[in-house]
């Protein structure tokens, strides 16, 4: 290659670097250090340098791990499962109908235990067209994974070495999502961690693993009479995750100094007592937009699974807020809400909080002060919860017409 | 025992259940969907679903009334009124008698008397009718297949259905000669069927299951199974592997083996499915053949058909029929 983009991966990082690149070539650099034993994945639009990049350390010497390749996302996810259940720190990636594809297999990573890691860069799911572009697929199935979404490239640089931490402690398989193409594929500026910090934040513990030692059936069948006992058993499981996630949050803030919350809150004292509510990329834009639209607040959700309902529903009751502006990157054609909006409406119940979800960005259209505007706008009008509580935004009605927005 | 016409007035309001306890391959299933297809009012059956094989114990469910909303529970059936049990030797391998209410009839393919099984079932509060029918089926139909046989015993403490409307769904369902020679079966099972009665009957109101039964208390739980579901061999947790299941009592022939005739040449040994053909070194060095193990053999008989001198033979497990305790 003429190009090197992961050169600054190939030696040691021994203090913190200021660079730029983009979020998929840092989340290689982060997953490098910390000291994958096993790399397995199929390239997907816009997952594809994440895996690249890290063949290159590979190649390079650099990281001592397999590389292995293999014909689909569903035997990625396989071999990946059963890597990381033989004892090996393993590593995967994938995005949209590869994640689809990979459906079958993700549940018996949750089922057995292993701290596997995922990179998502979310993109849209084909139909009615193939789109390369932007979604939430991620939050279409939920198999029990623990999932962080990360804002920018810093963040999901970050999110790399986070996922590692929590699926370590939680003993759960860990994916993290950045926003495909918005930050895989933009270059920004970010600050790398010293490999020695990061090891010393990931060691390699013992765990349960496979073993000749201990010869056992794993996954085999079960009649009826056991099936339930282990699914309590992982629901019990999980209760404690969101705890050792803050804890993850807590360890990583003193090694780094950089500061990350399951739900991280901007500007809530508002007087219009209203806030918008989301997560990934676009929360950098109504970050921007706010500078000159103070009235309103953001919450933004980085811990989506588990998902942290208590917390929500104590930030919008310590803030009074009144109503919610939900924006998802994803669509329900037969549920009352898109999945995203349900998870919040859900914590909101008992609460009352009005609100409203707002369907953007999908398959990569962009998100911007108009989409803001207009949902603050509407909001406005909103006094209670009847009618449909979903509604499309940034859409072409006719050639000359906008749907749902008089221009 | 019930008459024909206060069956009929107990179906008004109540549902009758039947439970059918069979081998894989007895044909429980095809006696209970006959019960369903010969009754004149509404009825389901369902098996125990799961994969069955061969001779492993099998479990299969009527519900019968005249009332339909009485026969729309899908669960299994918990609380039967009449159990009919196709193979003797599950007598001991199963529950057979749980949730049958006091008066509730046990039916079973036997040669034993019926005070010898209520030792075995540990209940005196049940009514006990035996059948040959494992006889009655090499008499008749020439093969070992007992459930239409059982029927006829069904049919004769029951009263849920006549002996023509079981005849009408057998020919029904039923091909060719076949079809009437199980009518002659049911025949037969009919004034041969033994009674043994306490002079109690079922109350049919009463829903007599055994509190939570579907949730197999006394297996371990949750917290004291692994936590990644894994089951491990050097620990006592579930019980593992293929030997763990008496494979044995599956099978509807005892092997025998005959010392004089036998080569040693380990043809049995290697299709041998279940590792049931035992071996020992001799004192030469080599590998003698020393016997069958009768506990995991489940007589598919592979063994017989290869073996090269016939030095293998087969023998039926039930003996021939002995007297039973006359009505």
């Amino acid at each position: 290659m003429s190009i090197e983009p992961m050169k600054l991966f190939f030696k040691p990082i021994k203090e913190p670097i200021k660079t730029a690149m983009i979020g998929n070539y840092a989340v290689a650099g982060g997953v490098t250090q910390t000291d994958p034993d096993v790399i397995c994945a199929f390239p997907i639009t816009p997952q594809t340098q994440s895996v690249e990049g890290l063949s290159d350390v590979v190649h390079q010497g650099r990281l001592k791990a397999a590389f292995v390749n293999v014909e689909s996302e569903l035997a990625a996810m396989s071999y990946s499962t059963a890597a990381c259940a033989a004892g090996a720190r393993t590593f995967t990636a994938t995005a949209s109908q590869g994640y689809l594809l990979m459906a079958e297999a993700l549940p018996m990573a949750v089922g057995w235990r292993v701290p596997l890691t995922m990179m998502i860069s979310a993109r849209a799911f084909n139909a009615p067209n193939l789109s390369i572009w932007n979604s939430w697929e991620y939050t279409l199935i939920d198999f029990g994974w623990n999932c962080i979404v990360s804002e920018n490239v810093q963040e999901t640089y970050d999110a790399a070495i986070l996922s590692v931490m929590i699926s370590e402690d939680s003993l759960f398989p860990t994916m993290f999502v950045h926003d495909g193409f918005i930050i895989s594929h933009s270059v920004q500026q970010l600050t790398l961690i010293p490999d020695e910090v990061v090891l010393n934040l990931t060691p390699k513990k013992p765990r349960h693993h496979i073993t000749p030692e201990h010869p056992g059936t794993w996954g085999g069948i079960v009649t009826p009479d056991y099936f339930m006992e282990g699914r309590l058993g992982l629901d019990i499981a999980k209760k404690p995750v969101l705890g050792q996630i803050e804890d993850v949050f807590k360890r990583f803030k003193k090694a780094t100094g950089r500061e990350y919350n399951s739900i991280e809150s901007y500007n809530l004292d508002n007087p219009s007592k209203t806030a918008f509510i989301t997560m990934g990329s676009v929360c950098g834009n109504i970050i921007s937009w706010m500078t000159k639209n103070k009235d309103i607040g953001l919450i933004k959700m980085r811990t989506y699974r588990p998902f942290p309902y208590e917390e929500l529903q104590k930030i919008v009751q310590e803030h009074d807020i009144e109503k919610l502006i939900i924006l998802e990157k994803s669509d329900s054609l037969n549920n009352l809400l898109p999945p995203f909006a349900t998870s919040i409406a859900t914590a909101l119940y008992p609460l009352g909080t009005l609100f409203r979800t707002f369907i953007v960005g999908l398959g990569g259209r962009d998100v911007t002060k108009d989409e803001f505007d207009v949902a603050k706008k509407k909001m406005q009008s909103i006094t209670d919860m009847k009618g449909q509580l979903y509604q499309y935004l940034g859409v072409r009605e006719t050639k000359n017409k906008m749907h749902g927005v008089d221009i | 025992m019930l008459t024909p016409e206060q069956v009929k007035n107990i179906l008004k309001e109540n549902c009758i259940n039947l439970r059918f306890h069979a081998r894989g391959g007895q044909g429980g299933v095809t006696a209970s969907n006959l019960c369903v297809e010969a009754f004149y009012g509404y009825g389901v059956c369902q098996p125990r679903f799961g994969a069955e094989r061969m001779g492993s114990p099998t479990e299969s469910y009527v519900r019968l009334s005249a009332d339909y909303n009485l026969v729309r529970d899908n669960s299994a059936v918990y609380a039967p009124h009449f159990v009919s049990v196709l193979d003797p030797s599950l007598l001991t391998e199963v529950d057979v008698t749980a949730g049958v209410p006091h008066g509730g009839w046990l039916i079973v393919n036997t040669t034993m008397n019926q005070l010898e099984i209520q030792d075995i079932v540990k209940r005196k509060d049940l009514n006990i009718a035996t059948i040959d029918a494992t006889r009655i089926a090499f008499d008749i139909l020439g093969r070992n297949i007992t459930n239409t046989i059982i029927l006829g015993a069904l049919v004769r403490v029951s009263h849920l259905v006549t002996l023509d409307e079981l005849a009408d769904a057998i020919l029904k369902r039923f091909k060719g000669a076949i079809a009437g020679k199980n009518v002659e079966a049911i025949k037969q099972a009919i004034e041969e069927t033994c009674l043994y009665e306490t002079g109690n009957d079922p109350d049919f109101s009463e829903n007599t299951k055994v509190p939570y039964q579907q949730v197999s208390l006394g297996l371990p739980g949750y917290q004291e199974l692994d936590i990644a579901g894994v089951w491990y061999c050097d620990e006592d947790v579930i019980e593992v592997g293929s030997d763990q299941v008496i494979t044995g009592s599956w099978g509807e022939y005892d092997m025998i083996w005959d010392e004089e005739k036998c080569t040693d040449c380990a043809q049995c040994w290697f299709i041998c499915p279940d590792f049931a053909i035992l071996r020992k070194k001799g004192e030469d060095g080599l590998w003698h053949m020393s016997g069958i193990d009768t506990i995991h053999c489940k007589s598919c008989q592979n063994c017989l058909e290869i073996c090269p001198v016939q030095a293998i033979s087969k023998k039926l497990k039930q003996s021939p029929a002995s007297c039973a305790t006359p009505e």
